[in-house]
């Protein structure tokens, strides 16, 4: 049901009246036709006044007049005749340019409309190609580009911005599909912990209760792993970059509140908590955001310290950041860890992480929160000596 | 038949394992790729199942290292077990050499019949019924007979019977079927092969039907092709 501008089926032209380019053409072709008519009109009328004035034969009657033997009734008859001899000859000039004038105008007028259609359709071309693309554009290929070339001007702008648009949304959907990927791959493993497990001793006619038993605490702690692996999963799809609310935060009340709620989780493993006492840091964002941003960094510091270990909270600013650090003296990051420590399902030890029922994405998560505030997480990390993972964001001044 | 699990995830490696134990092969576990070559370095494995995803040496650097340096010459068959499903990564694996490859998470009984299918030494062109002379062996349902008589099993013997059948007519030695159909749970030092083989040689061959497995003094035992007229 959809007609295609630009594109007839053979042959046909294009009825509506509505579109672009015959609105264009009308136009194109009304001021050309109302340009061309009213200077055509105004070289008729001036030319018409012009030969009717005084008659240009004055002059032949007076040479005609002015001669020897003349009667007066000859005279009166030489000037009428020749007067309207006159008369007579500017009449059919003018006729004779007034029919072609109308037949000139005709042409223009019908020449401008092929013209003007002609011209319009080039102009609009990209137009044409730019909508043909997006409409070829499904939700799942976002590959196509216009790529419109040529001299760049208004519409090739158009194109470019359209490119671009396509190219970062083509980005934000790739990111997705692998996020969904990666997801379901995390998902894949405990799965088949359980699927194999039951399967296994519920095959088995010698299994005796004991190996159901042991089967089941196995798929058990395979779904607690997979609930915190859901759980963590919303967590960082809810902290999308614009979901970020924006109120006034006061960071070291934060700081305050979650190393409270942390003290006793860490003396529980004989980790030690130590934040210092810091002026009110204000920011723009969402306290609860934050709080979780902290805390993740908290529960990595806490799980990476040996008993014994201690971990510091700081915070400061300098003129444009507020910072929030968290330092533990645990094994320490390689180079290349440090590189890869907030990327998604990163696990520096997979097998005790598994263990441990992480997801891999507590730092994920932290990186987003920071990046949603208009920050960034950053680490610092010797082998052996311990790792500082920082989150900045952006200072409000004047309050 | 010997086989070795290796995937990172505990619970997942013990339940593998004792399915296919349950199935009548001999099966060792490595919980990583380093434990994975180093197992494989002194064990002639015929079947590797191997995960993809693994911290330090990942299950292609593993299945690439089989193929290339093969124990005693032989490369062990690979069979791929990851939850990584998108058409590269299944390029990938079986571009490294695996045999093939399995999607977590899987239906056990698909793993043993993908085992048994690629433990066939025709890389499983013959189906799973092993036929040498009178010896009809079916590896899917766990059956013996010899001519019509079903002959009741245990799953070490299933085990020992299915691999004289994959070599009929062969000479093979204690320290061979100790590598191939006792896991590393065994010991050397004990005659276990030596019992099992008889208790075997005795139900495949009640009174009066001839024996079929012969013991060739100083070297091991052949399985007869042909039931010797007596």
């Amino acid at each position: 049901m959809n007609p295609v501008p630009g594109v007839t089926p053979a042959g046909r032209l294009p009825v509506r009246l509505g579109s672009i380019r015959t609105r264009l053409t009308l136009l194109y072709s009304i001021l050309l036709f109302g340009l061309a008519a009213v200077m055509v009109g105004g070289i008729y009328l001036s030319l018409s006044r012009a030969l009717s004035g005084e008659p240009m034969s004055r002059d032949a009657r007076h040479a005609v007049l002015s001669g020897e033997g003349v009667t007066m009734s000859e005279r009166a008859l030489t000037t009428q005749v020749l007067a309207s001899f006159e008369e007579e000859v500017n009449r059919r000039a003018l006729d004779q340019l007034r029919t072609y004038l109308f037949l000139a105008l005709a042409a223009l007028l019908v020449s401008s409309l092929g013209v003007g259609w002609y011209v319009a359709g080039l102009v609009l071309r990209p137009i044409g190609r730019i909508s043909l693309v997006a409409r070829e554009i499904s939700a799942t290929d976002l590959s196509q580009r216009i790529e419109l070339g040529g001299p760049s001007d208004e519409l090739r702008d158009l194109a470019d911005t359209f490119d671009d648009m396509l190219a970062r949304l083509d980005g934000a959907f790739e990111n997705q599909r692998r996020f969904v990927q990666e997801a379901s791959h995390e998902l894949r493993n405990p799965l088949a912990v359980m699927r194999t497990n039951l399967e296994v001793v519920m095959a088995d006619p010698d299994s005796d209760p004991g190996d159901f038993r042991a089967a089941g605490e196995v798929a058990s702690r395979a779904a607690v792993r997979m609930s915190a692996l859901v759980d963590d999963l919303l967590l960082y799809v809810h902290h999308q970059r614009s979901d970020v609310r924006r109120e006034e935060v006061d960071v070291a009340a934060v700081v305050g509140e979650t190393v409270e709620d942390f003290v006793a989780a860490a003396a529980a493993v004989g980790v030690s908590l130590e934040s210092d006492a810091v002026v009110p840091l204000t920011v723009l964002g969402d306290p609860a955001a934050l709080r979780r941003a902290l805390a993740n960094l908290l529960s990595n510091a806490v799980r990476v310290s040996d008993p014994g270990g201690s971990v510091r909270v700081n915070a400061g600013h300098d003129s444009e950041m507020v910072w929030v650090s968290v330092t533990d003296d645990g094994q320490g990051l390689s180079v290349e860890d440090q590189a890869r420590v907030f990327d998604r399902f990163w696990r520096g030890d997979r097998a005790s992480a598994r263990e441990a029922g992480r997801s891999g994405l507590g730092l994920a998560i932290v990186r987003r929160i920071a990046e949603g505030h208009g920050g960034r997480a950053t680490v610092r990390s010797t082998i052996t000596v311990g790792s500082t993972f920082t989150i900045w964001l952006p200072r409000l001044v004047g309050v | 038949m010997r086989i070795l699990v290796v995937d990172d995830e505990p619970d997942l490696v013990e339940a593998v394992a004792r399915g296919l134990r349950r199935e009548g092969y001999a099966v060792d576990t490595a919980l990583d790729g380093d434990d994975a070559l180093a197992k494989a370095s002194w064990t002639p494995y015929d079947l590797v199942c191997l995960d993809i995803s693994m911290p330090g040496v990942d299950g292609l650097e593993v299945c690439r290292a089989l193929r290339s340096n093969p124990p005693e010459g032989v490369a062990p068959r690979v069979l791929m077990l990851t939850a990584r499903d998108t058409l590269d990564d299944r390029v990938r694996g079986l571009d490294v050499g695996a045999d093939d490859y399995l999607v977590k998470p899987f239906a056990f009984d698909e793993l043993a019949a993908r085992v048994r299918s690629l433990l066939r030494r025709d890389g499983g062109r013959s189906g799973s019924v092993l036929v040498v002379g009178p010896l009809v062996l079916d590896t899917a349902r766990h059956k013996a007979r010899r001519g019509d008589r079903l002959v009741d099993l245990t799953a070490k013997e299933f085990a020992l019977l299915r691999y004289f059948m994959s070599r009929p007519g062969e000479v093979i030695s204690q320290e061979e079927l100790l590598d191939h159909v006792w896991d590393e749970h065994a010991d050397p030092f004990t005659n276990t092969v030596r019992v099992t083989v008889g208790t075997l040689r005795r139900k495949l061959s009640l009174e009066a039907e001839p024996s079929l497995l012969e013991t060739v003094v100083g070297r091991g035992y052949r399985l007869l092709e042909e039931a010797p007229s007596s």
